[in-house]
């Protein structure tokens, strides 16, 4: 098939990008999204052009690197799904593609599609743990954990760190990917120690990179290529205002 | 514990505060509009309801909620232009495409809706509260008396409300403002709750659709007077 693509430009932090448009061809239906913009970096070198910059990594959705706007949506017009899974049958020949970076005060763009998601990192650094001694490994069942719990838990872990739902927030928020790393830990015996000065220090610190605040239109939730749920960011509202009020410190 | 001052400016306490004043602002209309509604009933219910009103604790107890209500409104108001403030600085270059999957109408105008219901309740006060606009059917003037079955001498409020409505223009803004009204509470009452943290598996389902059809009774509810007036069903 054959492709006419929309791509956001930009040749370093301080530049001035824009969107240029590159004719794509004989694109195989079988290639990745990711497989389809190296082939069109092949050609572009060939032409003694500056290749499109992109992030990725494990390109089999775990890791959480790769991410684009595609066609206005994060990763996307599949649900649960990452830009390096999605596959070119998705689109049909002749179609028009619009690709863009993460749009975010908190997520500078680096390069073309390349954002700096450095915030998300000092948003961890301020909670995102448990502070155990580590020692020899310990015996699989000695603190009990409930089915749900447990569940709840690996529900909020499976999120890869993408910023798509910082993307799709039409403020910016970073209140999902928060609230799975805060939910996650809160849900487990582990974490319980922590949990009231995790959800405050990890909450500022959200505002003081600059995302904005969840208006609950759950863009997120529909855009997470985990499907992390958007019950993770009432959690957090409620675990907020227990450790502001009551909370230890 | 932080000091309160960062607590207070934190995103997420300025939603609770929007939130809390949000809701206690729809159990204002709620009240609002059970009064209305007695239009319906004829003269003398509507006339000795706004009459117990004003007396109700020798004319304290209207005060005091007067009061109450300002401060919602303010707080709610504040929170609201802080926060989406702070939306827009967060994305400062804007995608060439959107394609929303999940938000509505309702959620994104919320701003809007918020700020045309904003002039509206000016508009609303001046008209009936303050009788500076359609003075001319305010009840402060003479002769807009009813007296009541017992005897005592009261404001005719349904011949102003009715006097009011019978003009086209003043029933239609308000039956616009109630759009608006329905527009913002289609988002928000929902929105309130996930903002206050209930999870509940079983509730929540049930607050998503509780809350736009609420919102649609109380827009009903508020437009039914001026469009029984406007069409000559109250007179
Ligand atoms: C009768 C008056 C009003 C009522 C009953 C009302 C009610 C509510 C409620 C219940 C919420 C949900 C809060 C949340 O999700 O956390 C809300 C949100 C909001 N309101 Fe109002 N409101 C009123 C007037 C206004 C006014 C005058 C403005 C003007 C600026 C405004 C702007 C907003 C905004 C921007 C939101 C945020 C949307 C969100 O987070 O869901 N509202 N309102
Ligand atoms: S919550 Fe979902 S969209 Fe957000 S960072 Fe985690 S995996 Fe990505
Ligand atoms: S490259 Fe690892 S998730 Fe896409």
């Amino acid at each position: 098939m054959n492709l006419r693509l929309h791509i956001w430009r930009q040749s370093g932090p301080d530049a001035q990008g824009m969107l240029k448009t590159y004719d794509v061809q004989n694109v195989s239906e079988h290639m990745s999204f990711l497989e389809m913009l190296d082939v069109l970096n092949e050609d572009l070198l060939t032409k003694g052009e500056v290749p499109v910059a992109f992030d990725h990594d494990c390109r089999e959705g775990i890791c959480g690197t790769c991410g684009m706007v595609i066609n206005g949506r994060p990763h996307g017009p599949l649900t649960r799904t990452t830009a390096c899974q999605l596959h070119m049958r998705t689109f049909k020949d002749g179609d028009e593609i619009y690709i863009e970076p993460w749009r975010a005060r908190a997520f500078p763009v680096m390069r073309d599609l390349i954002v700096d998601r450095g915030s998300f990192d000092r948003i961890i650094q301020k909670g995102g743990f448990v502070s155990v001694n580590t020692g020899n490994a310990q015996d699989g069942n000695a603190i009990p954990i409930s089915k749900k719990d447990a569940d709840r838990a690996m529900d909020a872990a499976a999120c890869i760190g993408c910023g798509a739902c910082v993307a799709a927030c039409p403020n910016s928020s970073a209140m999902l990917f928060t609230s799975a790393k805060i939910g996650h830990l809160g849900s487990l015996p582990q974490g319980q120690t922590e949990r009231s000065t995790r959800a405050m220090n990890m909450v500022l610190q959200m505002d003081a990179e600059g995302f904005g605040a969840c208006t609950n239109h759950y863009e997120c939730e529909a855009a997470c290529p985990k499907g992390i749920s958007a019950e993770f960011i009432a959690q957090m509202n409620k675990d907020f205002v227990a450790s502001a009020f009551g909370g230890r410190d | 514990m932080k000091a309160f001052g960062e607590i207070w400016r934190s995103n997420i306490f300025q939603k609770w505060l929007m939130a809390l004043t949000g809701l206690l602002l729809v159990g204002f209309l709620l009240g609002h509009l059970s009064g209305n509604l007695l239009v319906f009933l004829g003269k003398e219910d509507i006339n000795s309801y706004a009459h117990g009103l004003h007396t109700m604790g020798h004319g304290m107890v209207i005060w005091i909620v007067r009061l109450g209500l300002l401060s919602m409104f303010v707080l709610h108001v504040v929170a609201a232009i802080t926060l989406s403030r702070r939306n827009r600085a967060a994305r400062p270059t804007s995608y060439a495409k959107v394609t929303p999957r999940r938000s509505t109408i309702a959620s994104r105008s919320m701003l809007y809706s918020g700020l045309l219901l904003l002039t509206y309740v000016l508009y609303h006060l001046a008209h009936f509260t303050w009788g500076v606009v359609h003075a001319e059917n305010y009840v402060g003037q003479p002769g807009w008396q009813y007296t009541l079955a017992d005897g005592t001498v009261v404001a005719d409020v349904y011949r102003m409300v009715v006097a009011s409505f019978q003009i086209p223009l003043v029933a239609v803004l308000y039956v616009l403002a109630m759009v608006m009204v329905g527009l913002h509470l289609n988002h928000a009452i929902a929105s309130a709750f996930q903002t206050m943290g209930v999870t509940n598996k079983r509730i929540v389902p049930a607050i998503r659709s509780i809350g736009p059809l609420l919102s649609f009774i109380i827009a009903a509810g508020f437009s039914a007077v001026p469009l029984a007036i406007l069409a000559g069903v109250v007179k």
